[in-house]
């Protein structure tokens, strides 16, 4: 039904096991639809955030999709500036899921700003001095230039290559794409590091807030380290996922190796720039407010001294060295294992650097204020996850994401499944390696 | 034009006089157009620009104590005007004005993205989670000198800074330069019936609340007066609410204090 | 025509690019953004002229002078006057919400008549004409006692002239709502031989000792007090407060005395036997101006000891010897009683108790002492004209028996109305009148209250609100509230001078409502003869008017008027007792041989705990409840949601297995119902406070159902030696639920 549209040399399921598949997944994505509408329509009331919490999950949602969407620039930055050439193999799903995470980051910040008619304000009043200006303004750059990264991929899609426009648009595109990932990566660098700052800078929080160097805070460097060094880890956890799904080896095994590597060695020292930071803040720092370390991890009932334990440890320091041994990185189980434990790590700091920010007490005479989020607020969470889904699953079956696919999968031609179009253009599965597109005319 | 003097309007507050009797929230919420719901209890979605906390000594009966602590803005300076709310709005709905030393809000600027509300430490702004609806006919009670705010926007206590506009009109129609002590005074100040709060210019000897306070203006405001304190005084925020306690287990509440044994 | 790729292609391009450059996105843009900041249903206040009014406050007795702030015609805010001998300046947070009362959804549009259980809106003739009639047909048939008025007070104008329509009726039903008004004034009356109420001059005190009088909390006339106890700040004087419960007055004081509850007039006695005993008295005032001195001191001596104090009260023997000597020593101490609020009258003993420790240390009538306030002299009418219908009714007696028999010194005995107004079939009463009260919420037992209210075949509710009272009401004939309509507020709550404040109309009357005293003066008219002879006037403002004569000017300048040079009687003049002095002891005094606190009602095995009112500035009891912003400024360890939250010591909440906000069932002898608790630290163990002013069934929807009434869960306890309602608390039982 829509082979004319999969990419050649490549098989994909049948259209109906396909849209089954995906409809529980669209399912979740209208029910988040139908809670982001009752959000703009009825209000923020439909959370369940409060004047303590005026950051909930959502924000939570949106830091830790921005982190994990870090794959794109940090592997552009690796590949196109650094020349990493082995990465091109897995640079399209890393551009892919950052589009998806930034394109998701952005509706979520539609949906949590109270006035969202007016959100335009960010930019046409900006204050300079707010990491949230910052932020935005990054945010929405590095948006489009993951827009023009990822539509070359869009056009190489078999239909519409067919048009001269778009054949020449993407070529030509891909001549400049170093540009616009050296623009992407220095984008990035920024607003990562402005999200960080945003907690960073909170002078009247003591537990988000770090010192300066010049004018940022400890936090900005740390967020975006942390987010060269995860992302790619979320893009490899992603690939290993697709990969499962779809039951087909898609990016050689040497490929996730390199870039687990150098993802392992940004943990590595990630893990040793958040100790001492976790160390200096709380030796000095957080005294210097009048606070001990006890103060953020006791009195109440969900955050304790576990959470640290388990972001800088667990989560930290384990997965950064299973990574950096070839031993245990080329090990299945473990790489799956370092992955996974990466990926919470990022998320589970992105949690506390909003959620436990506000839930600590700074004020002596009140409590710790805890929270949990409305069935709108999770189902508009879910949003994004669904859209992603759908995206990754959409641009798999139609694009030609990952280039040696074709190469690791070869479809031995049965007469009868042949398609008219292969036969046209003979064995797809020639490609020659390393050609990142399929052979042109 | 006449170079007008820079002010610096603060507030004195008394907690030994302070009854917590809350005609300094109602005076607010009647000035300034506040709006109300059914059910105002869960006090993390109730809109009122002053609080009045109830502290407590810990112990038990009959050695406990309770002091009440009204909470407006504290019109936090930082260091030169770098206020913890007023630094983060990506919008600039929110200004540290230099001449009155007043945090101000623009409701029509602010899009409620809430970042000031996590950058003050006082809990002193307010989201507005709903739609503000006034009974059929209870609408006529509203000041046409404060405009309604929408929902979606942040709010806070603004000194009532209205009745400054509304005294320095008064003096320039009089063609005077300057306004009285008097002339300008919060509706909080104005109502307390207790004579708590003392509102004025911390820059001006005169003034009540320069001489109740005695701020080091050259030690970021500190207070020079015997038990007057600054609410967390050590995250530098410098807030311009000085509070008077002749109990030291209530000046302890003012600050954090890594251990009983740190001097207040 | 043909479109081909580079034609449409081209179109898109070229339309996107003209689109932005014209002005359609930026003025959509423009108007997006001036759309978000004036919602439609957002209201937008008028601007108009500035004018403020001067007037005063009369949503509590306290009497506070306003300044009504104007925009147009439209009442914007209401500030405190200042100036005014009673708040400079100042406004409690119920004054402050004046305008909401006016503009809000709790008033009465007009008058309404209740037909099958609903109430239809009706003609201001009609309804005058059917009540009329049915009194015109009651004292035809020899029934005029058996029509009955409650009203907040027995003092000005409009109390006045219902009061004088009752008697020219003939009827001697008239009840005021009960206070600690009610054993003060026996006090005097007692101790002194005057009618009078009692003055505070706390701004004189030195050293103010309450037993348990909210002197922070609402009590007397609130803003007048809390001024006071600032200055008192100011200038070294000291607050020592009386009671079980750190309240926001104790915690202000400089001492807090935890004493048992109901048990305060013990601890002074306990004081007084020391002040005897070490001599600390003022003698000069015990040997030259007080009689039966001897017989006090030898019962104190007697029946007073520090030890017998101490176990009764709970209060260290130490620290009543501490009291004493420092209340003896003080330059100008004074002791005032009258619980909370000062909504119970409380036990004549107690207050007698009070009142003797301040003639020992001369405090009676003297600066910085307690003042007897005699009735205001204004309302000076002429006796009116008493025909046979009339002196026949007036011969009945009062349903109540106050002032008669068993109750000879009581004036009025309101909470007995539930016991006495169904004797037989047919209902004593057969018509009520009820003016600026809301009974059948603030009446202890007030179910009982409520049901009695029912029986009654006719109820005339003055009320310019939907109160319980006139909800249960056939007739709901509504006043003007205060900002539509002239009125005398004449002072009794505790200040020192006399003194008189003038409403006035500050906005047109918004609603179809008509003075309650021109409805007065209507109905005399109606029934003719003598009593219409009895009201000569146009209109209550009329009689105000006149009434006021020498003052309508000062009273119309600043919005009131004070006896500037008023000054209690020189202990030389003598008092107006019939030995001439003040009387410690006297064959109606005789209360040290039986005194022992009053109980709380109910067997202590099935209650082991005790139930008590919580009372304060942050909500409000009386005739007005609270308004919409107060409800706000409410505490969530008050109310939450609808839940009321009733005050536990930690101590106690453990041995009941409850934790910070747990629900429980709370049960009195009277009531039982669902409340949460909050764990203080203040209140002593074995104590339950429950907070007063809640559990509406009116007004929604900001305050109906919130909560529970105290006064349902409570009952009168009578005073064996007046008969007044002195319950301090009831026996109570709170269990996990
Ligand atoms: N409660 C409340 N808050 C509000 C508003 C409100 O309606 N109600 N409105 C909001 C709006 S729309 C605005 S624009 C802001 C305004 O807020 P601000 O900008 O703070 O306005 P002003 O205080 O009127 O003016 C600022 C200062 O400028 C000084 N000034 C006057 N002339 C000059 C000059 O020539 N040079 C210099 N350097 N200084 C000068 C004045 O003395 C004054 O101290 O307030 C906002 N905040
Ligand atoms: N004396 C004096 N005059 C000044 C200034 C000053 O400092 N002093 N400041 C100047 C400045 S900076 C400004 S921005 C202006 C502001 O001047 P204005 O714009 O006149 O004043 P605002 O108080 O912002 O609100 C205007 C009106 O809009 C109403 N309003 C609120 N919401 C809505 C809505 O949804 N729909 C409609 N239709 N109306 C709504 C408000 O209730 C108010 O009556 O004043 C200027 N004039
Ligand atoms: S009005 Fe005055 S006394 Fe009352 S709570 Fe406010 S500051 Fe305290
Ligand atoms: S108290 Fe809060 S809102 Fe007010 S100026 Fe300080 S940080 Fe800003
Ligand atoms: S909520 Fe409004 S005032 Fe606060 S930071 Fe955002 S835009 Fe600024
Ligand atoms: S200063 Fe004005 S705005 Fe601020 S709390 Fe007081 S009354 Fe409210
Ligand atoms: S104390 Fe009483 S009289 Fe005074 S403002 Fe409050 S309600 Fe009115
Ligand atoms: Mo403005």
């Amino acid at each position: 039904m829509d082979a004319a549209l999969i990419p050649k040399g490549v098989k994909r399921c049948p259209i109906w096991i396909f849209l089954a598949g995906l409809a529980p997944v669209v399912l979740v994505l209208l029910w988040g639809v139908y809670a982001m509408l009752l959000c703009w329509l009825k209000g923020l009331n439909q959370t369940n955030m409060n004047n303590a919490y005026g950051f909930a999950l959502w924000i939570w949602a949106d830091l830790a999709i921005i982190a994990l969407g870090g794959g794109a620039f940090f592997s552009g930055f690796l590949k196109y500036i650094v020349g990493k050439d082995e990465l091109k193999n897995i640079i399209n799903f890393a551009v892919l899921i950052g589009f998806i995470c930034y394109s998701s980051a952005l509706l979520i910040l539609a949906i949590d700003i109270g006035q969202p008619l007016r959100g335009w304000f960010i930019f046409w009043h900006a204050n300079v001095h707010s990491m949230l200006t910052e932020v935005a303004f990054c945010l929405t750059c590095y948006f489009f230039v993951l827009c023009i990264e990822y539509l070359p991929l869009v056009l190489e899609n078999r239909q519409l290559d067919r048009v001269p426009f778009f054949h020449n648009l993407s070529h030509n595109m891909h001549e400049i794409m170093a540009i616009f990932a050296a623009t992407g990566a220095f984008l990035s660098f920024f607003h990562q590091g402005s999200l960080g700052g945003v907690a960073g800078v909170l002078f009247g929080r003591p537990f988000g807030f770090r010192e300066h160097i010049l004018i940022w805070p400890f936090t900005f460097f740390l967020f975006t380290w942390s987010a060269a060094a995860y992302g790619p880890c979320f893009t490899i956890l992603i690939t290993k996922i697709t990969e499962s799904i779809t039951g087909k080896k898609l990016v050689k095994d040497n490929v996730i190796w390199l870039l687990a590597k150098i993802s392992g060695w940004m943990m590595l020292t990630y893990a040793v720039a958040k100790s001492i930071d976790t160390i200096y803040w709380a030796t000095v720092t957080a005294p210097g407010k009048g606070l001990a370390l006890s103060h953020f991890y006791t009195n109440n009932a969900l955050y304790g001294y576990w959470i640290l334990i388990l972001e800088v440890v667990i989560c930290g320091w384990l997965p950064a060295l299973l990574l950096v041994f070839g031993k245990t990185r080329e090990n299945r189980k473990i790489l799956w294992l370092a992955v996974i434990l990466a990926v919470i790590g990022v998320s589970l700091n992105r949690w506390v650097m909003v959620l436990q920010v506000l839930a600590v007490p700074v004020m002596p005479f009140i409590k710790w204020i805890l929270y949990y989020p409305s069935w709108q607020e999770v189902a508009t969470t879910l949003l994004p996850v669904a859209y992603g889904i759908i995206l990754v699953a959409l641009s798999y079956r139609y694009m030609p994401v990952f280039p040696q696919e074709a190469e690791l999968n070869p479809i031995e031609p049965s007469l009868g499944e042949v398609e008219p179009s292969q036969l046209e253009t003979g064995a797809a599965a020639n490609v020659p390696e390393g050609t990142l597109e399929p052979v042109r005319a | 034009m006449k170079k007008e003097k820079v002010h610096k309007f603060g507030m004195f507050i008394d907690l030994d006089k302070c009854t917590g009797c809350g005609s300094c929230m109602v005076a607010c919420m009647a000035e300034n157009n506040v709006p109300f719901r059914e059910d105002e209890t869960d006090k993390l979605l109730s809109v009122a620009w002053l609080r009045v906390y109830q502290l407590n000594n810990g112990k038990s009966f009959p050695d406990s104590d309770i002091c009440f602590l009204p909470r407006p803005c504290q019109h936090c300076e930082g260091h030169h005007g770098h206020s913890p709310c007023v630094s983060v709005c990506p919008a600039t709905a929110t200004d540290y004005d230099n001449h009155t030393g007043i945090v101000s809000q623009i409701y029509t600027r602010c899009f409620g993205c809430r970042y000031c509300m996590a950058a003050c430490p006082y809990h002193v702004r307010l989201f507005n989670w709903y739609d503000p609806v006034w009974p059929d006919g209870m609408e006529k009670s509203l000041n046409p000198d404060i405009s309604v705010r929408m929902r979606g926007v942040v709010e806070k206590c603004s000194f009532c800074y209205h009745r400054y506009q509304r005294a320095k009109d008064l003096a320039y129609y009089q063609k005077r330069t300057e306004i009285a002590e008097g002339e300008y005074q919060t509706a909080c100040t104005q109502a307390c019936p207790a004579d708590a709060i003392v509102f004025g210019d911390l820059n001006n000897p005169e003034h009540r609340v320069h001489q109740l306070a005695q701020p080091d203006n050259s030690n970021g405001g500190k207070p020079r007066a015997k038990d007057v304190f600054r609410l967390l005084e050590r995250l530098g925020t410098n807030p311009k609410v000085y509070y008077h306690s002749s109990r030291e287990w209530v000046r302890r509440l003012g600050d954090n204090f890594q251990d009983e044994t740190q001097e207040i | 025509m043909k479109i081909d790729r580079r034609s449409f292609l081209s179109f898109v391009v070229g339309g996107a690019a003209g689109t932005a450059l014209s002005p359609l996105p930026w003025k959509l843009t423009d108007n997006i953004s001036i759309w978000t900041q004036m919602w439609p249903w957002t209201p937008v206040p008028e601007r108009g002229a500035v004018t403020t009014v001067a007037s005063t406050c009369t949503l509590c007795p306290g009497g506070c002078g306003i300044r009504v702030r104007k925009v147009g015609d439209r009442v914007v805010k209401i500030e405190g006057c200042e100036g005014h001998p009673i708040n400079d300046g100042k406004l409690c947070n119920l004054g402050l919400s004046g305008a909401q009362l006016l503009y809000g959804p709790r008033r009465v549009a007009g008058p309404m008549k209740k037909v099958d259980g609903r109430f239809r809106r009706v003609s201001w003739e009609d309804a005058l004409a059917e009540i009329s009639a049915k009194l015109g047909d009651l004292r035809e048939a020899g029934h005029a006692h058996r029509v009955a008025c409650i009203a907040d007070s027995d003092r000005g104008t409009l109390p006045e002239m219902l009061s004088r329509f009752l008697t020219v009726y003939g009827s001697p039903q008239f009840f005021r709502m009960p206070s600690m008004l009610d054993a003060y004034e026996i006090t005097l009356n007692l101790t002194q031989g005057v009618q009078a109420t009692p003055g505070f001059d706390i701004d004189n005190a030195d050293y103010v000792l309450s037993f348990g009088s909210g002197v922070l909390d609402g009590w007397g006339s609130p803003l007048h007090l809390f001024q006071a106890h600032s200055r008192m700040l100011d200038r070294g004087a000291r607050l020592v407060q009386i009671e079980p419960r750190l309240s926001s007055s104790a915690a202000k004081s400089q001492r807090w005395i935890a004493v048992n509850p109901g048990t305060e007039g013990v601890l002074a006695l306990g004081m007084a036997h020391l002040i005897l005993k070490g001599s600390l008295y003022h003698s000069d005032f015990a040997e030259r101006y007080a009689e039966g001195f001897a017989t006090f001191k030898r019962q104190v001596l007697d029946g007073f000891s520090p030890e017998i104090v101490s176990s009764v009260t709970g209060v260290e023997a130490a620290v009543i010897q501490q009291l004493a000597g420092e209340f003896a020593g003080a330059r100008r101490p004074l002791a005032i009683c009258g619980r909370g609020k000062g909504t119970v009258p409380g036990s004549l003993k107690e207050s007698l108790a009070v009142h003797a420790l301040n003639a020992l240390v001369g405090a009676i009538g003297r600066e910085g002492g307690v003042w007897a306030i005699p009735e205001p002299e204004y309302i000076d009418w002429p006796e009116p004209e008493m025909d046979a219908l009339a002196v026949a009714g007036m011969q009945q007696g009062r349903i109540d028996q106050a002032g008669s028999g068993k109750y000879p010194h009581a004036r009025y005995l309101l909470h007995r109305l539930p016991e006495v107004v169904v004797a037989g079939g047919d209902p004593s009463i057969q018509v009520l009148f009820v003016s600026e009260a809301n009974p059948c919420h603030s009446m202890p037992d007030s179910r009982a209250f409520s049901d009695a209210v029912k029986k009654i075949p006719m109820v005339v509710s003055f009320s310019s609100f939907w109160d319980e009272t006139a909800h249960l009401a056939d007739f709901v004939l509504p006043n003007p509230i205060y900002l539509e309509r002239f009125g005398d507020v004449a002072v009794t709550s505790g200040f020192h001078r006399p003194f008189i404040g003038l409403t006035r109309p500050v906005v047109k009357p918004l609603h179809d409502t008509l003075p309650t005293g021109d409805v007065v003066i209507r109905l005399a008219q109606a029934l003719g003869g003598s009593v219409a002879a009895a009201f000569p006037w146009k209109s209550h403002a009329a009689c105000l008017k006149e009434s006021l004569a020498d003052k309508w000017d000062a009273l119309v300048e600043q919005g009131y008027w004070m006896d500037e040079k008023f000054g209690p009687r020189q202990w030389t003049a003598g008092f107006e007792t019939a030995s001439g002095r003040f009387e410690f002891a006297n064959a109606a005094i005789d209360f040290l041989t039986s005194f022992s606190p009053l109980k709380a009602e109910g067997d202590e095995a099935a209650f082991p705990l005790v139930l008590i009112p919580v009372e304060g500035m942050r909500l409000w009891s009386g005739y007005i409840a609270s308004p919409q912003y107060v409800v706000k400024a409410v505490d969530d360890t008050v109310l939450k949601g609808n839940d009321l939250l009733v005050e536990v010591n930690p101590e106690t909440a453990r041995a009941a297995g409850l934790k910070e906000g747990s629900g429980a069932l709370l049960e009195t002898p009277r009531a039982r119902a669902r409340v949460r608790v909050h764990l203080y630290a203040g209140i002593m163990p074995g104590l339950v406070g429950m907070p007063k002013g809640l559990g509406h069934s009116a007004f929604e929807p900001n305050l109906a159902g919130k909560g529970v009434n105290y006064n349902e869960m409570v009952a009168a306890v009578e005073d064996p030696d007046t008969g007044l309602n002195a319950a301090w608390g009831i026996r109570a039982k709170l269990t996990k639920a």
